[in-house]
């Protein structure tokens, strides 16, 4: 079995780089700096969220608030951010820790609703993604909420070696991730819990505690990742973190975090959303319609989870 | 006497829900008991039911399909782009289709052990993507005529009475007939209810699964041939706003996630209940993506309500 | 130094534990037996915290205390190595070891692995396991592990200042006799550290390590021995010694059966880490009773007979039909093989159906007409097997959950009946039933073996066994290891006793 999850976490990787070979081959424009830095952009604010939602899929549970949280609180920065004067400078960045902070206590009341009222994650989660949608238009009124600050922009705008600011933050972020998974006691009691969570809350793991704990820091990944989205489109809306479920849950699963908990991490977060930018963004360099890719990354999904699915692991699927 | 009484009201706790919440809005504005109001809100509601009706048996053997609004979705399209070619053909032909997706998310899920919940939103977007293929990512509209000859019927009504609504009241009657009369739903309760004695008794638990998904996406898309001839048309993310409120029928209605207890006619009064809160919602003026928010907090509070602890051993 | 004086527990009408006097002094090692059913698992609960007793006082060194969970007894300094391991597969030795304590390596918040990794060989050191502490636990054998998990448990040594108390439950089931004589020697050596409580049903290896030993029997204390005077014989008699009430099983109803109708014959039928080469055979009208500890592996044989599981080698043929392959539950019941389960609440009976709808589950086919369930008929079935059995329910639709315990395995019984089986498989079928309810199972299978049916059944007791059985097989740790005839001969509790322990 040991052999198997080797070749399982060796497995992304391999993909990843067939893709790259693949796509270059068929347009040599695929392999540029240029291209690389689109990737890199497209890829940031999805990472933070698929990294967020790894650290719940290794609990064993699962995430499926994002696009609320990540729309909500973009929102919530956007008007903070307008209400600061506008710019960076005349207090405007009180608007970054401010959605941060929003992010995390979203995603701990939505913790708390499926810990302490033994919801099944994904139900409450889900519910809690559409009140997240829902609370962000009542806040917009349906509209669009635009922030105009040169300094803000230029996370997006000012590159350093070809990569814009936007990508070193979220290249921080994961490194912080990744600390926070092998080096704290909340990384180990993730892996504890969803290995075997009645052996780990008879050892002394506070279960309920860090179920709530790991869907906060989900959530300030969220809220990053909301950032991040304004910092790259300039604007804020309800629809802000469409698609971003189905996309980050995609892409954990093929870097190769197993859907049923304990296995896989960060750095399998990372690998799977690079396969799925680049995948997305060669589907446009040789020349494919957008629309295709929802279909394309359904059948991966499924795909990866049934290679990646160790059965005698299983009891019951439901 | 006051305990039969209690456990009276406990049992039929969404008939009260339902009593209670009509007569609220019904306070609130008296227009809405007049029996045409009713009516006309039943008969909008009836492509919800369907789905919703749908729903039911994916929920109550303890699954999820969260690829039915996608399906419907899809079958906007589909029926608007081949009504004029298929005539009335159109109709199983789009039924089949949803129940072919359907077994896949089933065999996914029952074969390969991929969560319910994953495999149906990797098959709705499938279907999204297809949608989106088929329409070039816009609104399409039906052959005005086809659709007038063929299906003018249901946008009529009959004295005060929706035609919709004897669409949906047969819809009703097939699958309540599958769910009391057939062995399939005799297999669908032993599954839902106590999945290892079905094993136990010979029962083949992964095909029951996998109709219960088949008939989950058939009925979806039904749902969506249904809402594209009332609209007369059909585009990618026009039935947007359907799945949450149709889980939440589901739940309300009396069939709680864990499966098991419930069925089509306690969805039938769930649904009923759907459609009181929208016509509140309407008469407070609260708009649709408003609405999508205060159903989900329902949804957690049914949920909180109607979950059978003894059922999750461990919730994950 | 630990003492237990007068414990009782029960369990609604169910009386577990009676007046129990135990102690274990510093240093000792303490052997605890008794059969299935005796108590032991729930004297052990009491020890180390998880449940409470509901009469009796607790002495540690005098000194009255109270357990209200397992973190409190380990803060007393007991501590159990569990049968069924508590460490988590995916996590290090050393994450395992030190779980749920991992703040005392924090550093400004980050864990300091290296420190982990010290004091973690440091424990290993204390049980004599010589491995990388960072490597992952499901890499490890039984054997190891077993000694992670006592490690595990020795830093109680430097979280509490009490004297150690370590619970073994049974601990050697899955070792092999070198396996077993390493962890004897460490056991011995750990003495100067902690008091140790064994509990096995080995009754031999209970007696060589052990300073004395305890046997409960029926939830009471019945014997106190001294190792050195522990006479295995005169345990094993204590152990059972119950008065068989002649007519209880109905052994005036047993008849001959068919030697030679063979309906079914295993052929050194094995499964990893179940059972291995088992081979018997069962013939018409013929009541076996597999015999055995916890564990044995009788429940898994005949869960691979109706095809639930599968045997990894040998072969199984039904009815001297080498073509018929049961490789699942369906095939099982079409081939007229019928199983009632053990766990009858979740796997026996469908609480939310009624009468009717239960008695059908397995034979849909035969009530219904292209698919059509043919109510009124499975009604007449329901109400024929009601009056047949004397079923007690308020109405026949009422839903089998309501029934009681008696009832429902009555139920469960018509199922099986009425599609005809003619190889049946009894899991524990009298558990939790009242006498009366008791004796109405034993007529059901007196009543089919007079029929032609052959049963396999697992009984709760020994009497149950000698008093049903054509043919009893007892089985040890996995394998077949002695055939009875009690039809034909004599059979004493103690004969299976001796050929179980």
């Amino acid at each position: 079995m040991l052999r198997n999850l080797k070749l399982q976490s060796v497995m992304p990787i391999i993909v990843l780089v067939v893709l790259v070979v693949f796509f270059t081959f068929l347009n040599p424009n695929f392999f540029s700096l240029r291209n690389f830095a689109r990737i890199a952009i497209a890829a940031s604010p999805f990472l933070m969220v698929t990294i967020g939602v790894t650290f719940i899929i290794i609990m064993g549970s699962i995430d499926l608030s994002m696009e609320g949280t990540v729309s909500l609180t973009a929102i919530a920065f956007c008007f903070c951010f307008l209400f600061f004067g506008g710019t960076l400078g005349s207090g405007g960045w009180i608007a970054i820790p401010v959605a941060l902070l929003a992010g995390a206590i979203y995603g701990a009341l939505n913790g708390f609703i499926h810990a302490k009222l033994l919801i099944p994650s994904f139900m409450s989660s889900l519910a809690m993604g559409f009140v997240g949608i829902g609370a962000a238009v009542l806040l917009t009124g349906g509209g669009i909420v635009r922030i105009d600050d040169d300094i803000f922009r230029s996370l997006l705008t000012y590159r350093i070696q070809g990569f814009p600011l936007m990508v070193y933050v979220a290249i921080l972020f994961l490194i912080f991730g990744i600390i926070i998974q092998k080096f704290t006691v909340l990384g180990r009691n993730l892996y504890a819990i969803g290995g075997a969570e009645d052996l780990a809350a008879a050892s002394g793991v506070p279960v309920l505690r860090t179920r709530v704990l790991a869907f906060s820091l989900a959530g300030f990944y969220y809220s990053l990742a909301g950032v991040l989205q304004v910092a790259k489109l300039g604007q804020a809306e309800s629809v802000t973190g469409a698609n971003l479920m189905f996309l980050s849950i995609t892409a954990a699963v093929v870097g190769g975090v197993a859907l049923w908990g304990a296995i896989g991490g960060v750095f399998n977060a990372l690998i799977g959303v690079l396969i799925v930018a680049v995948i997305n963004n060669g589907m446009v360099v040789i020349g494919l319609p957008d629309y295709l890719q929802d279909g394309v990354l359904g059948v991966l999904v499924i795909a990866a989870v049934i290679l990646s699915t160790n059965r005698s692991n299983i009891r019951f699927v439901k | 006497m006051k305990q039969n009484f209690k456990n009276l009201l406990k049992s039929n706790f969404n008939w009260v829900t339902l009593f209670a919440l009509v007569l609220f809005v019904g306070f609130v504005d008296p227009n809405f008991w007049r029996p045409s109001s009713m009516l006309i809100l039943l008969g909008d509601i009836v492509p919800l039911f369907v789905m919703a009706l749908g729903l039911t048996f994916a929920i109550y053997i303890g699954g999820i399909d969260l690829s039915a609004q996608s399906m419907a979705n899809m079958i906007t399209v589909i029926a608007s782009v081949y009504l004029a070619s298929l005539g009335m053909w159109i109709v199983p032909a789009c039924i089949l289709t949803g129940a072919v997706l359907g077994a896949c998310s089933g065999i996914i899920t029952t074969r390969f052990l991929v969560p319910s919940f994953i495999s149906t939103l990797a098959i709705g977007m499938v279907c999204y993507s297809l949608a989106q293929w088929l329409s070039g990512n816009r609104a399409l509209y039906m052959n005005a005529e086809k659709r007038d000859a063929l299906f003018g019927w249901m946008l009529s009504s009959t004295g005060i009475i929706p035609n919709t609504i004897f669409v949906g009241a047969g819809v009703f009657i097939f699958v309540l007939v599958i769910e009391r009369k057939f062995v399939l739903g005799r297999r669908l309760k032993a599954v839902g209810s106590a999945e290892l004695a079905a094993a136990a008794s010979g029962i083949k638990v992964a095909r029951v699964k996998v109709l219960a998904f088949a008939l989950s996406g058939g009925l979806a898309a039904l749902a969506g041939v249904i809402f594209s001839i009332k609209l007369s048309g059909g585009a990618p993310s026009i039935a947007n706003g359907f799945l949450l409120p149709a889980i939440v029928a589901v739940l309300v209605g009396g069939t709680p996630l864990t499966g098991g207890v419930g069925g089509v006619v306690n969805t039938l009064v769930g649904t009923m209940i759907v459609a009181v809160i929208r016509a509140s919602m309407l008469y407070l003026e609260v708009d649709a993506t408003h609405q999508q928010m205060v159903f989900g907090l329902i949804l957690i509070t049914a949920i909180v309500f109607t979950i059978d602890r003894s059922k999750l051993t461990i919730v994950k | 130094m630990l003492e237990f004086k007068n414990i009782s527990k029960e369990f609604g009408p169910v009386k577990a534990l009676s007046n129990i006097n135990f102690r274990v002094e510093k240093g000792e090692i303490v052997g605890l037996v008794g059969e299935n059913g005796a108590g032991k698992s729930t004297l052990m609960k009491i020890i180390f915290g998880a449940y409470q007793a509901d009469s009796g006082t607790i002495l540690i060194d005098g000194r009255q205390t109270r357990f209200t969970s397992p973190r409190d007894a380990m803060a007393n300094g007991i501590g159990m190595v569990f049968q069924e391991q508590s460490l988590i597969g995916n996590l290090s030795i050393m994450e395992n070891i030190f779980l749920g304590r991992e703040h005392e390596f924090r550093k400004f918040g980050l864990l300091n692995f290296q420190k982990m990794e010290s004091a973690a060989q440091q424990q290993l050191s204390k049980v004599g396991l010589k491995v990388d502490p960072r490597m992952q636990t499901f890499d490890l054998s039984f054997a190891q592990r077993q000694l992670v998990e006592l490690a595990k448990v020795l830093t109680l040594e430097e979280r509490t200042s009490r004297d150690l108390v370590i619970l073994l439950d049974e601990p050697t089931s899955v070792l092999s006799e070198d396996e077993v004589e390493l962890l004897f020697n460490l056991v011995n050596n750990l003495r100067s550290r902690a008091a140790f409580i064994f509990v096995s049903h080995r009754l031999d290896e209970v007696i060589s390590i052990s300073d004395r030993v305890y046997v409960l029997k029926d939830g009471e204390m019945v014997d106190e021995v001294s190792a050195q005077d522990a006479d295995p014989a005169k345990i094993q008699s204590k152990m059972v010694g119950r008065e068989i009430e002649s007519g209880y099983y109905k052994q005036d109803e047993r008849e001959t059966y068919n030697e030679k109708e063979t309906i079914l014959s295993l052929k050194n039928v094995s499964k990893e880490n179940s059972f291995e080469s088992v081979s018997f055979d069962l013939h018409q009208s013929e009541v076996v009773c597999l015999v055995g500890t916890e564990g044995s592996g009788r429940e898994a044989v005949l869960r691979c007979i109706f095809g639930m599981n599968n045997p990894d080698k040998g072969q199984i043929i039904y009815f001297q039909n080498d073509k018929i392959k049961i490789r699942s539950p369906f095939e099982a019941v079409n081939n007229g093989v019928g199983y009632m389960p053990r766990e009858r609440k979740i796997e026996g009976i469908f609480a939310s159906m009624n009468i009717a709808e239960n008695i059908t589950s397995s034979q849909m086919e035969k009530y219904s007409r292209y698919g059509f369930l043919h109510l009124t008929s499975e009604q007449d079935l329901a109400r024929d097997w009601v009056d047949r059995l004397s079923i007690k329910t308020p109405s026949i639709s009422t839903d089998c959950g309501r029934l009681s315990g008696g009832n429902q395995q009555k139920v469960v019984l018509a199922k099986w009946r009425s599609s005809g089986a003619e190889l049946m498989m009894l899991d524990h079928p009298t558990r939790g039933l009242d006498i009366g309810a008791k004796q109405d199972v034993y007529s059901m299978i007196r009543e089919m073996s007079a029929s032609g049916v052959g049963l396999i059944v697992v009984p709760d007791t020994f009497e149950e066994a000698i008093g049903l059985a054509h043919t009893i097989f007892v089985m040890k740790d996995g394998a077949c290891v002695k055939r009875f005839a009690p039809d034909k001969e004599r059979v004493m509790p103690i004969d299976l006793v001796a050929a179980m322990t």
